[in-house]
C-alpha cells in the first residue's frame, strides 16, 4: 500500500478535485442525525460524525429501486447510474459493503449493484468510537481493502492510504497536493490509533459465538426480548449488511409500469409468508431470533454478518442492545 | 440480464381441479427454447407483466423437449390472474433455478416418491423422467390427497394404477374425504387406494434400503411424519431427498426471503435447494 500525507491547507483543493470523478456525497449533520448527502464544499462535511442513520448501502441497494420499466409490453432495463464519490466512509461501513459485495457480486451477479459499485469511489475516513461502537471486537475497526483512499486524521492534515488503482489515479493526478510522510506523522498516526483502540466501551464476546447461539435456540432470553421488541424493522433498515428486498410492479400510467424493489425486513410478518397463507416464521419470537442468527452467521470467507457499527442499538426505539442480547443468551447457557 | 425474463407462449391450458390448472408453455424465441435445459425439481420464476413475479416448480420432464409445464394453484393475486390466461397468451419466464434432484446419482436404484397435495407437481417431473429413461429399478409413488376431486393429474395417476406394474411403477393413493368416486376407486384398486394419510401407504412395504432413494414433497406438516416412516425402515438420511417451499422472490440468493438456518449454517432455499437431504435438515435448523 502507498502512504502519503495530505496537509490540511491542501484539503480543499483535494476535495474539489474529487468532483471530476463524480458527485461527491459526504456525511452531513441534519438535526441530531448524520446522513450521506451531496456536498459542494468541505465546510458542509461533518468530519467528526460517528455514524449516519442509513449506511452507504443506500447508494448501491437503494431503499426503493427501479429495476425494469414496461414499455409497449416489453421490459426495458432502467438506467440512471451516475458516478459518485463517497467521502468519509468509516471502516465498519467499508466492511459492510464488502459483505454486500459477497452477496450481490456472487454468481449470478446483480447487474444494478455491480454497475453502481463500478461507478463509485470510496474514500474512507478515520473515526473515534462512541458508546454504541463494537467494531473492534469483530475485527472491522480497520479496513485493509475495499476503499480507494483512506484518510487518517493527523494534527495538521491527513495520512492517506491508497487502496486501489483508482485511488492511485486520484493521487497521481493530484501529486502536487501530497507530501511524503515524516517520522512525526507516523508517530501521530500510531498515537491516534492507540487512543482509538482504547476508546471502545462495548465489547462483543465472539468466541464460539455461532456455536453458542446454535445451542441457545430455546433460550428464554429470546422470549424476554420478544416482548420488548416492537417489531418495527428499524434495525434492518439501518444495518449496513441487511439486504432483504421485496419486489413489486407499479403502474405509472395506463401504458407504463415499473418493477421496483424496496427494502424488506425480516421483522415483518410477510417476510416468511408463502402463497396459501403458511408462514415459516409466524411469531415475533421466530423473527427476532432469526435476525440474531442471520447477523451472527460466520462465513469463513467474509466473517460475521455484523460489523459492529452500533446503528441497530442507536436507532432501536425499544432500546434493545445487540451485544447485551448476545451476552445474556451466552450467560443463560452457563 | 439476471432479472430479465423471456417470452413464453401458452400452448395449452388444462383444468386439473377446481383450483389447479396445468399450463403448457414454449419460449417464443427458438434459440431460448433450445437452450432451456432443466432438471426435475428445479423451478422457474413466472413474470406476469405489471402484476409481479412468482416462483413455481416445473412439473414436466426434461426428457420431453420443446415445451415445459407448470401446475398453478389459484391462491393469490398473481395466480388468480394466471388462471385467466388462455392459449396463445404470453408470460415471462426466467430460470431454471435451484439444484433439482440428483437423477443421475440415483440411476439403478428404487425411487420412493412421496407426494402430498400440490407436492405432486415437482414429483411428477421425477416420475416421468424415471419412466421415460427407464434407468431406475423400481418406482413407488405414494400420493396423499384430500379428496378424489383434488387428485392432481388424475388421468395419469389412474392410468398408472391400472398399468403401472408393467412399467415397474407402483402407485398408492390415500384420500381423506370419503366421496362416492373415492369409494369406487378404492373398490377397484384396494389395497393400493385407501382412506387415510400418506404415511398409511407405507404399511406393509419394505424397501431394499441399500438401493433406495426417497423423494418427498408436500405441505410442511408432512415431512416430519414421512421422514419418521423412512427412518423406521432404516433408510439413510443421505438417501432421503425433500424439496421445500419458501417465499422466493428473486430465485438467485439475493433477496433473503428464503434464508433458513442458524448462526452455524445458513442456507438459501432458492440457491442451495430447494432439494435438500435429511442430513441438511439435521444440520440446518428450520429447514423442515
Amino acid at each position: 500500500m502507498r502512504y502519503v500525507k495530505l496537509p490540511q491547507e491542501n484539503f480543499e483543493e483535494f476535495f474539489n478535485s474529487l468532483k471530476k470523478w463524480g458527485k461527491v456525497y459526504a456525511p452531513v449533520k441534519k438535526g441530531n442525525i448524520y446522513s450521506f448527502q451531496h456536498v459542494e464544499k468541505p465546510s458542509e462535511i461533518a468530519f467528526d460524525y460517528t455514524r449516519t442513520m442509513l449506511p452507504p448501502k443506500k447508494f448501491f441497494v437503494r431503499p426503493k429501486d427501479e429495476m425494469l420499466r414496461l414499455k409497449g409490453g416489453k421490459w426495458e432495463e432502467s438506467d440512471g447510474v451516475e458516478p459518485i464519490v463517497l467521502f468519509g466512509v468509516h471502516s465498519c461501513d467499508i466492511h459492510g459493503l464488502e459483505i454486500l459485495d459477497k452477496v450481490y457480486l456472487d454468481e449470478p451477479v446483480d447487474p444494478y449493484y455491480k454497475k453502481r459499485r463500478e461507478n463509485s469511489i470510496i474514500i474512507g475516513m478515520s473515526c473515534m468510537p462512541d458508546e454504541y461502537c463494537f467494531c473492534k471486537s469483530l475485527g472491522t475497526d480497520f479496513a485493509m481493502h475495499g476503499f480507494d483512499l483512506f484518510l487518517h486524521e493527523l494534527p495538521d492534515g491527513w495520512l492517506v492510504r491508497v487502496g486501489s488503482v483508482k485511488g492511485h489515479e486520484i493521487a497521481w493526478e493530484n501529486e502536487e497536493l501530497f507530501e511524503e510522510l515524516t517520522e512525526e506523522d507516523m508517530r501521530n498516526f500510531r498515537e491516534f490509533e492507540e487512543k482509538r483502540a482504547n476508546s471502545f466501551k462495548k465489547h462483543l464476546n465472539k468466541e464460539g459465538l455461532e456455536d453458542m447461539l446454535d445451542l441457545a435456540f430455546n433460550s428464554p432470553v429470546w422470549k424476554k426480548y420478544e416482548k420488548i421488541c416492537l417489531g418495527c424493522g428499524n434495525c434492518n433498515m439501518v444495518c449496513p449488511t441487511c439486504r432483504c428486498y421485496e419486489v413489486c410492479d407499479l403502474w405509472m400510467n395506463a401504458y407504463e409500469a415499473v418493477r421496483v424493489r424496496r427494502y424488506d425486513s425480516c421483522f415483518m410478518e410477510s417476510h416468511g409468508l408463502v402463497a396459501g397463507g403458511h408462514n415459516f416464521r409466524p411469531t415475533r419470537l421466530d423473527r427476532f431470533r432469526h435476525r440474531y442468527y442471520c447477523k451472527s452467521y460466520f462465513d469463513p470467507s467474509a466473517g460475521f454478518n455484523c460489523v459492529g457499527c452500533g446503528r441497530c442499538d442507536e436507532f432501536c426505539p425499544a432500546k434493545i442492545e445487540h451485544v447485551k442480547v448476545l451476552d445474556e443468551v451466552r450467560e443463560g447457557l452457563q | 440480464m439476471t432479472f430479465q425474463t423471456h417470452d413464453a407462449r401458452i400452448l395449452e391450458v388444462k383444468e386439473l381441479t377446481s383450483r389447479e390448472k396445468l399450463f403448457t408453455l414454449r419460449f417464443v424465441d427458438p434459440e431460448v427454447n433450445r437452450s432451456f435445459k432443466y432438471k426435475p425439481g428445479q423451478f422457474v420464476i413466472v413474470d406476469i407483466r405489471g402484476f409481479g413475479e412468482f416462483p413455481i416448480s416445473l412439473c414436466s420432464t426434461p426428457t420431453r423437449e420443446g415445451y415445459f409445464q407448470l401446475c398453478v394453484r389459484r391462491v393469490g393475486r398473481m395466480t388468480k390472474y394466471m388462471h385467466t390466461l388462455k392459449e396463445g397468451d404470453i408470460v415471462g419466464i426466467r430460470g431454471p433455478y435451484g439444484n433439482g434432484f440428483p437423477m443421475e446419482k440415483m440411476e439403478g436404484s428404487t425411487l420412493v416418491l412421496v407426494a402430498g397435495g400440490l407436492g405432486m407437481a415437482p414429483l411428477r417431473s421425477v416420475l416421468w423422467y424415471a419412466l421415460d429413461t427407464g434407468k431406475y429399478e423400481k418406482i413407488y409413488l405414494f400420493y396423499g390427497t384430500k379428496a378424489y376431486e383434488d387428485i392432481l393429474f388424475r388421468d395419469e395417476v389412474i392410468h398408472l394404477l391400472k398399468h403401472g406394474e408393467d412399467m415397474n411403477c407402483h402407485v398408492k393413493l390415500a384420500y381423506e374425504v370419503e366421496t362416492p368416486s373415492c369409494i369406487y376407486l378404492e373398490k377397484g384398486y384396494s389395497p393400493r387406494v385407501c382412506k387415510g394419510v400418506v404415511t398409511d401407504l407405507f404399511r406393509g412395504e419394505t424397501f431394499d434400503v441399500e438401493n433406495t432413494y426417497a423423494l418427498i414433497c408436500g405441505p410442511p406438516v408432512m415431512y416430519k411424519y414421512v421422514i419418521k416412516e423412512l427412518l423406521d425402515r432404516k433408510l439413510s438420511p443421505g438417501r432421503i431427498y425433500m424439496t421445500l417451499e419458501r417465499r422466493m422472490r428473486c430465485g438467485v440468493g439475493k433477496c433473503g426471503h428464503c434464508i433458513v438456518g442458524t448462526s452455524t449454517s445458513i442456507k438459501y432455499v432458492c440457491k442451495d435447494g430447494p432439494v435438500f437431504t435429511y442430513w441438511d435438515a439435521l444440520s440446518t435448523r428450520g429447514l423442515i
